[in-house]
């Protein structure tokens, strides 16, 4: 299959399109009959049971997992056509208990901005966009010096996060980001998304401080999907 | 200078103190120390008839071919070493080994030691082994320690490529910890040579009779012939594993799913 480099200019409607006829874990069908179009900007939130295929369905979005039938397109073309790296710099997702590493906050920052793909995209000096962004998340800028595995664990995904937004992606994906965290924390997160942030974003959470917020509920249950704000 | 076969049985005899420390100690080891030494006395006088017939005959395609072998036996013994995807490293460490054997040895040969005939299997067998024994057990720690690396921070792997990393960029430290746990100690090694250890080919060639300044000569060549064997066969068996250990999408193949 040709895979290609460029992401190209597309219309702001159909950002995502997901056509999945049969979703699987393993050898078990998940979920069936997807289907589903977002479009930019868009907040989603996604709920079902434990094992319903939540996280295997955002999965599909960034190419983490293929198991399933059918296709998911991501600015009219399908996902399994894009370089991975060019596609997941372009669909971030940002997991539960975040991985950052051993050393200061800073070089965490630097190892997401050096990989090939996000150098040739983005500008060389982030430096303000990251001042803004620890702004937004509330983070001293003297943080840039401390050793990320010093950090607690709301800290850790607030920094989690900023490295998500600083490759500037089109869809953010968040996988239960939410779930360790304190009331306070929890709210700056929310605040930076519902308010700040202008991607689209897709997200498994079960924090009650963000439930009214949502502008869009995907719901899985008994093997099938239910959208209450589908186009 | 020569030993004579009693001298040779008196050697043996040596082994009688670690007998007695086993006795005292009461350690399970004597078995294990008369099949090691039975078996080590059986493979060298094997061997060593082998060797003394090639070196009768100085064939260059015999020799050739007994360097064929021996790169055989190397990938076949390591890949019985390494416990983990196995399907698909024998044609890898063949790659490795013989790679490195290439830019090696013609290396020692044409340029350096220049011996007549090029292929004489007095100079080519030994210098060979020594290279080749070197690269594969240094090729088998640096493989262990990447997959090991690899394996134990699965989650630093996945969160680089979700951000856009490569396969190569999200392995990139792990490989550099390999390479780094197995080089190190061979260059520590290499700066106590001499201050502390006398290295066994110099040790032999001065036994054997050769001057000093030669000995050195040679332990010096073959120092930096097995450095950079080991370098080159580590780099590609990790380079050709990383490709074949993940799939198009860079996902690790044989890899238990994440949950759903």
């Amino acid at each position: 299959m040709k895979q290609s480099e460029e992401i190209p200019e597309y219309p702001q409607r159909d950002l995502l399109r997901i056509r999945i006829k049969r979703l699987f874990y393993e050898d078990l069908e998940l979920v069936s009959d997807i289907d589903l179009k977002v479009s930019s900007g868009e907040k989603i939130l996604l709920t079902g049971s434990t094992g319903s295929g939540k996280s295997s369905l955002l999965n599909t979005l960034n190419l983490m997992n293929q198991n399933y039938e059918g296709e998911v397109l991501f600015q009219g073309k399908p996902v399994t056509e894009y370089i991975p790296q060019v596609l997941r710099s372009q669909i971030v997702m940002v997991m539960q208990e975040p991985w950052l590493g051993e050393g200061s906050v800073s070089e965490v920052l630097d190892e997401a901005l050096a990989f090939c793909t996000n150098k040739k995209r983005l500008d060389q000096d982030q430096n303000q966009r990251i001042h803004q962004l620890f702004k937004a998340f509330e983070l001293p800028a003297d943080y840039l010096q401390k050793k990320a595995d010093q950090l607690s664990g709301g800290e850790k995904q607030r920094v989690a996060l900023i490295r998500a937004m600083l490759l500037q992606p089109q869809v953010l994906l968040l996988d239960e980001v939410s779930s360790a965290l304190d009331q306070t924390t929890s709210g700056i997160i929310s605040d930076f998304i519902f308010e700040s942030c202008g991607s689209t974003v897709i997200a498994i959470s079960h924090d009650p401080l963000w439930q009214s917020r949502w502008q869009r509920r995907w719901r899985i249950q008994d093997g099938k999907i239910h959208d209450n704000g589908g186009h | 200078m020569d030993i004579s076969y009693w001298g040779l049985f008196f050697s043996m005899l040596l082994l009688l103190f670690p007998l007695a420390i086993f006795h005292q100690l009461k350690l399970q080891l004597t078995r294990q120390l008369f099949t090691a030494f039975g078996r080590m006395i059986a493979q060298l006088a094997l061997i060593g008839l082998w060797l003394q017939f090639l070196f009768q005959k100085d064939n260059a395609w015999l020799t050739l071919l007994w360097v064929l072998i021996m790169l055989s036996n190397a990938v076949i013994t390591l890949r019985g070493r390494i416990k983990f995807q196995r399907r698909i490293l024998a044609p890898i460490f063949f790659m490795a080994l013989g790679v490195a054997s290439l830019i090696v040895l013609p290396w020692l040969l044409f340029v350096v030691i220049r011996p007549r005939p090029f292929l004489a299997a007095t100079i080519v067998i030994p210098i060979y082994g020594m290279v080749l024994g070197n690269t594969m057990n240094s090729c088998a720690l640096a493989m262990e320690r990447f997959e090991g690396k690899l394996s134990d921070n699965w989650k630093a792997y996945f969160t680089r490529i979700t951000l856009g990393a490569s396969h190569w960029e999200a392995a990139l430290p792990a490989f550099q910890q390999a390479m780094h746990i197995s080089l190190l100690p061979r260059l520590l090694s290499i700066a106590s040579m001499g201050v502390v250890s006398l290295p066994g080919m110099m040790s032999g060639q001065i036994l054997g009779g050769a001057s000093a300044v030669v000995a050195i000569k040679y332990q010096m060549m073959i120092m930096a012939a097995i450095f950079t064997s080991v370098t080159i066969a580590d780099y590609l068996a990790i380079r050709l594993y990383l490709k074949r250990r993940f799939d198009q999408y860079y996902l690790p193949k044989g890899e238990p799913r994440k949950k759903p």
